[in-house]
């Protein structure tokens, strides 16, 4: 298929969903989304030179995009809002969608025009083009009164934590199930030094830093007993430890330590059991006072310094000697030990560092939510963790990024929209459902099927593209060895090549 | 060559897998700059012996010692770093990684880039046929490609004693005859080399002197020529009748 008729569906498809769920000013975000996906799509399987050819190509998938959204636009118009009760106005509901379109063809154009300047600019201007668009999020949100600010913001620690199990399970290749036992115990060490638990209220900027100390320490705590074991086994490991944190989380509530007959601790409350710490202080910056949860803005800029700061330093982390040794310890354990790669000291890191960046997601959330409790670290979480670095594509940073972001955005935002505009219909008044159909009912709390649903698109993505939507190089190399022969690889090869099995 | 004093020395070394006693006590030398080979059938304890040396299972009796100093009970990474390196059985190279790659891996405990950057251009003049495939991944050489690699990579980390499990394993004749002539190349170049093979025939050719191990013991001890003179060693491992 025509690379620009590819992207140009996948961005259309993905704009017309979020429009045919959501109310009227939706319309310019997913044009914004819808673009966004087009233009990059296109300009990576079809790399152009010349600026024209690029703005041209753009423009085409971006038109594309734009159409699905104004078809959806219409069709919400007809079908699903006189049912719900919102404007039945076709006109205006038309130019509407004819306002998504243009953005999306605006956006995706200025994606594929950038992606024609020699390297690196195309890749600087990348970032910038990303950059921009993430940082004018909240006015956006704020001008058209979207209030998804609440949903964005633990996205983004969601997403800050699948970077950190990135590097133990991508990096280091070392399967880990237990992973949301080192964001809670971030969290409750954030908990602990900054609330009236115990007392003691120190500031946010330097408890984050205590957290993913803390963290980085039960990194190597719980890495050490792993140490001999491999694969399956490991994993294993990791499961019970996953599970042996929130448990004693809810149990430390009364904790009391002998020690040869001397009660050294007797019966004080660690974690506050299962009604876990609450509150939890704010963090305070001169000129902004304390954050509220009220005001979204300030966590939105916080959580994202975090994370470009997490990027930077995992970038950092990966070219290092350190990340070599990960590299060579993942490939083949015995052979990087006949390297002098001490195996030890590797396989400790890859646990400490990727808990640290863990560390930082749970005081964050900590102090965001402003209260903890043992259920928020469930098994559940991990998995949900691992998959999102599994469907981004193991060990490469944007893959992470991006698989994180669809996961946990279908998660909090696209299906609880969706559960209340099927509720809405099916209790809307022109709508008679015959008793055969009474399942309907049922299929309408569409966030309740959200374990299904999320369980089907793993079995569907390891069947059709399982190195992930953005593999590392050598993901791709190690599940497709067998469709592409390997040669000497220039980049416009690697293109061509990408192409021809594209096509 | 038996005046200079020994490079590399076990004595009496004791090893075991869990219960089972793989080694029971061998003491053998290599002197600086020879070829020392280590014959024997399966089983024998060679590949035990290489692992043992490197630090891979600890001996539970006996001393290894480098330069007269002890080098049993010390990790593998820090046998690599006084200069023991090992080309492992079967190969071991990073499949995923490419054969450039690969070869910085070996001089993974090195820091001097000039040094490393020299030893690479002599990994490729002794194979030429690594230089052509340098961005290539290492799994998808052929079986005597990633051999050459997996020396290559060893000789990255600039070895005093150059320990070889099996390196004919799995190679066509033609294949392991310069594989060996390599060998020899690399030993005249001045690296001490320590050959585990089952190919005893082509093994005693190239070596100086030979150890013959059965069942976890040295059996015989000899240079290369008078081993392969030796009536059980041509009935046992030479295949004369």
């Amino acid at each position: 298929m025509n690379p620009r008729i590819r992207a140009g569906l996948a961005g259309g498809i993905f704009g017309a969903l979020i429009t045919l769920i959501s109310v009227d000013q939706v319309v310019y975000l997913a044009g914004m989304l819808a673009g966004t996906t087009a233009g990059m799509m296109v300009a990576y399987m079809e790399p152009q030179k010349k600026w024209l050819d690029g703005l041209r190509q753009g423009i085409q998938a971006g038109l594309l995009g734009g159409l699905f959204i104004v078809i959806a636009k219409l069709l919400r118009a007809i079908l699903i809002n006189p049912l719900i009760g919102d404007s039945t106005d076709l006109g205006g509901q038309f130019m509407l969608g004819l306002n998504g379109l243009v953005i999306a063809t605006i956006i995706s154009a200025i994606f594929a025009v950038i992606a024609t300047l020699p390297r690196p600019q195309d890749l600087i201007g990348r970032y910038a083009m990303v950059a921009i668009l993430t940082l004018i999020y909240p006015w956006i949100d704020q001008y058209f009164q979207y209030r998804f600010m609440g949903e964005v913001i633990p996205v983004l620690v969601f997403v800050l934590m699948a970077l950190g199990l990135n590097i133990v399970v991508g990096y280091a290749g070392l399967l880990d199930l237990g992973y949301a036992a080192f964001f809670a115990i971030g969290a409750y060490a954030t908990a602990m030094v900054a609330s009236p638990h115990f007392g003691i209220s120190l500031s946010f900027w330097l408890v984050i830093w205590i957290a993913a100390a803390v963290a980085a320490i039960f990194g190597v705590i719980l890495g050490a007993p792993t140490l001999p074991l491999r694969g399956d086994y490991l994993a294993i490991v990791t499961l019970g430890f996953g599970e042996i944190v929130p448990i004693a989380a809810t149990n430390l509530d009364t904790f009391s330590l002998s020690i040869l007959g001397f009660k050294v601790i007797d019966n004080i409350n660690l974690t506050g059991g299962p009604k876990g710490i609450n509150p939890i202080n704010r963090p305070y910056l001169p000129g902004i006072g304390a954050f509220q949860s009220s005001q979204p803005i300030p966590w939105y800029y916080l959580i994202l310094i975090i994370m470009i700061f997490s990027i930077f330093f995992i970038l950092r982390l990966r070219n290092s000697r350190l990340g070599r040794a990960w590299t060579a310890m993942r490939e083949d354990e015995l052979a990087a030990e006949a390297m002098g790669i001490n195996i030890v000291k590797t396989k400790l890191l890859a646990f400490s560092m990727g808990a640290t960046f863990s560390g930082f997601a749970g005081a964050f959330y900590g102090s965001y939510i402003s209260a903890i409790f043992p259920e928020s670290f469930r098994f559940e979480v991990s998995v949900m963790l691992l998959c999102m670095v599994i469907l981004g594509g193991m060990g490469n940073i944007p893959g992470v990024i991006l698989g994180g972001l669809l996961i946990q955005f279908a998660d909090r935002l696209f299906l609880p929209q969706l559960s209340n505009m099927m509720q809405s219909i099916i209790s809307s008044p022109q709508v008679q459902l015959p008793s055969s159909l009474s399942f309907l009912h049922e299929l309408s709390f569409a966030s309740d099927f959200r374990l299904l649903l999320f369980g089907i698109t793993l079995v569907v993505m390891m069947l059709l593209r399982p190195e992930g939507l953005i593999p590392s190089e050598r993901q791709r190399m190690e599940l497709h060895a067998d469709e592409e022969p390997v040669v000497e690889q220039q980049q416009t090869e690697v293109y061509t090549a990408r192409n021809q099995e594209t096509v | 060559m038996s005046t200079t004093t020994p490079l590399l020395e076990l004595r009496n070394v004791h090893s075991y897998y869990g219960n089972i006693q793989a080694l029971k006590g061998i003491s053998l030398t290599v002197n600086e700059g020879e070829i020392v080979t280590l014959i024997g059938s399966n089983g024998a304890g060679k590949s035990t012996t290489l692992r043992t040396i490197s630090g891979i299972i600890h001996p539970r009796s006996g001393e290894i010692l480098l330069d007269n100093k002890r080098i049993d009970h010390i990790p593998p990474h820090d046998v690599v770093k006084l200069g023991v390196l090992q080309s492992p059985e079967g190969r071991r190279i990073f499949p995923r990684l490419s054969v450039r790659d690969n070869l910085e891996m070996g001089a993974f405990t090195r820091n001097d880039t000039a040094g490393i950057a020299e030893d690479m251009e002599r990994v490729f003049d002794l194979f030429p046929r690594l230089r052509e495939r340098a961005n290539q991944k290492g799994g998808t050489l052929s079986g005597g490609e990633q051999q050459m690699l997996a020396i290559g990579r060893a000789l990255m980390g600039r070895p005093r004693v150059l320990l070889l499990d099996e390196p004919s394993m799995g190679l066509a004749p033609v294949l392991v005859e310069q594989i060996f002539n390599i060998i020899k190349e690399i030993n005249s170049q001045g690296t001490t080399v320590l050959l585990v093979e089952q190919n005893a025939l082509m093994a005693l050719e190239i070596a100086h002197r030979g150890y013959v191990l059965q069942t976890g013991q040295i059996v015989l001890a000899d240079t290369a020529k008078a081993l392969s003179e030796n009536e059980m060693v041509q009935k046992a491992y030479l295949g004369v009748e």
